[in-house]
């Protein structure tokens, strides 16, 4: 039997890229990132010098992250033109979870357009954003608005993850029994407050 | 309370503009919204004094089996014969059920329901060139009672309306006939065309359009599974794209 209809496998393939590799390379990044609190000389030498060491990274930065955050992005926008919410008549915590799915995906969008133009993209002509990324970071973070704008991205980017990760399991027919489908979401609300922790952590070891 | 108020909303004809009415009916015991609604109609007078037009509404069994009855009520969706006047808000606001197309009044059009059953195949294929059925089929009693759940939609509409991807804007059929898939596939002689209803609702408009909001099961009237039968179909349309990209496996019976 030959795919007659592409539609499915677009919403898996949109589905798929939310996880992996985008939304593993979040919990890596978060990771990667907690280790400011080790102080500049460790973060700058040890932690981004090794990654900036990795042959072909600009490949794999487009390949791995940035392509597939682009279809992810690109198609939920797309997709976003079905929603007609009505949070205040369905006051239930899966349509508000629906909804703040559908909201969290343009705020990343918007964050990320920031978070990336002012790191990666700004490194690209200013040699001192790549060799003191620590330095740039608080310099950055110091800053009250850009650090609410951060914080709000990084829950944004972990409350799409969590509830991301909970419609997954109904979408690919992991959970199907009502209780599974509770069940697996309080383990990913789970998973999201360890992020969010593991988010500010390293947030704060910028300043410090 | 010596009267029961409501506010209808009215609407003449499929194009022309909706407006309010208010009434008030004497206070009866045992009320509901259907048999206040027949009330009114021996006496349509607005609480201003106008006589009007009697108001038109859908009903038929006045048991919630049928499912026809279903419109907003204090904005909520919902069958009207089973909605208690004691148990309303008063004054109880009455509107059509939203996202389908007025008639008039409080009727609606719903056969865009029967197109999508027609769409994934929601019935069971008996005629062929041998016996199909193969007499009564057999079936362990756990599955009957977990199938049984699925019989019950009266495809009232509720699930549809309550489901922020369903509408005019949209192509998506709504958890109701992707029930009756659920209940299909799972029939002895319904699973014999299993492929085709899965086909059927991985295209556009299909189960994948599914937000996941999950407003469907928690307004049913009838209590139906609904978000299980998506996570059910979840795992079958994996199973499904996996033979069609990769090859099937030896067929099972």
């Amino acid at each position: 039997m030959r795919i007659a209809n592409p539609h499915l496998l677009l919403r898996r393939l949109h589905s798929l890229f939310g996880l992996l590799p985008v939304g593993a390379f979040l919990v890596f990044h978060l990771w990667e990132n907690s280790q400011s609190r080790f102080g500049a000389a460790h973060y700058n030498g040890e932690v981004v010098a090794v990654l900036q060491r990795l042959n072909y990274l600009p490949v794999l930065e487009i390949v791995v992250i940035a392509l597939p955050l682009l279809f992810h992005a690109g198609y939920g926008l797309v997709i976003l033109s079905q929603m007609r919410a009505e949070p205040r008549r369905y006051r239930y915590l899966r349509n508000w979870l629906y909804v703040m799915q559908r909201v969290s995906g343009i705020g990343i969008l918007l964050f990320l357009i920031l978070h990336v133009g002012m790191t990666r993209i700004e490194s690209i002509w200013r040699v001192t954003v790549r060799e003191d990324l620590f330095g740039h970071m608080q310099h950055l973070l110091t800053q009250p608005w850009i650090f609410t704008v951060y914080v709000v991205g990084l829950l944004l980017s972990v409350l799409h993850l969590a509830n991301g990760m909970a419609t997954l399991g109904i979408v690919w027919g992991l959970t199907t029994s009502a209780y599974a489908q509770r069940l697996f979401g309080s383990v990913c609300a789970l998973f999201g407050l360890l992020l969010v922790a593991i988010g500010i952590h390293g947030l704060l070891g910028f300043l410090s | 309370m010596s009267t029961i108020n409501l506010r209808i909303r009215r609407q003449d004809n499929p194009d022309s503009q909706p407006y309010w009415q208010a009434f008030s009916i004497p206070a009866a015991a045992d009320h509901n919204v259907v048999s206040v609604l027949l009330a009114l109609r021996d006496n349509p007078v607005t609480t201003s004094g106008e006589r009007v037009a009697p108001v038109i509404w859908d009903h038929n069994c006045m048991e919630e089996v049928c499912g026809s009855c279903a419109m907003l009520i204090n904005g909520v969706p919902r069958p009207a014969c089973s909605a208690l006047i004691d148990s309303l808000i008063q004054p109880i606001r009455l509107e059509p059920m939203p996202k389908f197309p007025v008639v008039r009044d409080l009727l609606v059009d719903r056969s865009c329901m029967d197109a999508s059953l027609r769409r994934v195949k929601a019935w069971i294929e008996i005629d062929g060139a041998w016996d199909t059925g193969l007499g009564a089929p057999r079936i362990a009693p756990v599955a009957w009672s977990a199938n049984y759940l699925y019989s019950r939609c009266m495809s009232c509409g509720v699930c549809l309306s309550a489901c922020p991807q369903f509408g005019s804007h949209s192509d998506f059929i709504g958890a109701a006939p992707l029930a009756q898939v659920r209940l299909m596939n799972a029939h002895p002689t319904g699973r014999y065309d299993k492929t085709e209803r899965l086909h059927a609702i991985m295209g556009a408009g299909g189960l994948s359009d599914c937000g996941n909001a999950q407003n469907c099961v928690r307004v049913c009237p009838k209590g139906i599974p609904l978000t299980t039968a998506i996570g059910e179909l979840g795992r079958q349309t994996t199973l499904q794209a996996l033979q069609d990209l990769f090859g099937e496996s030896t067929p099972s019976l």
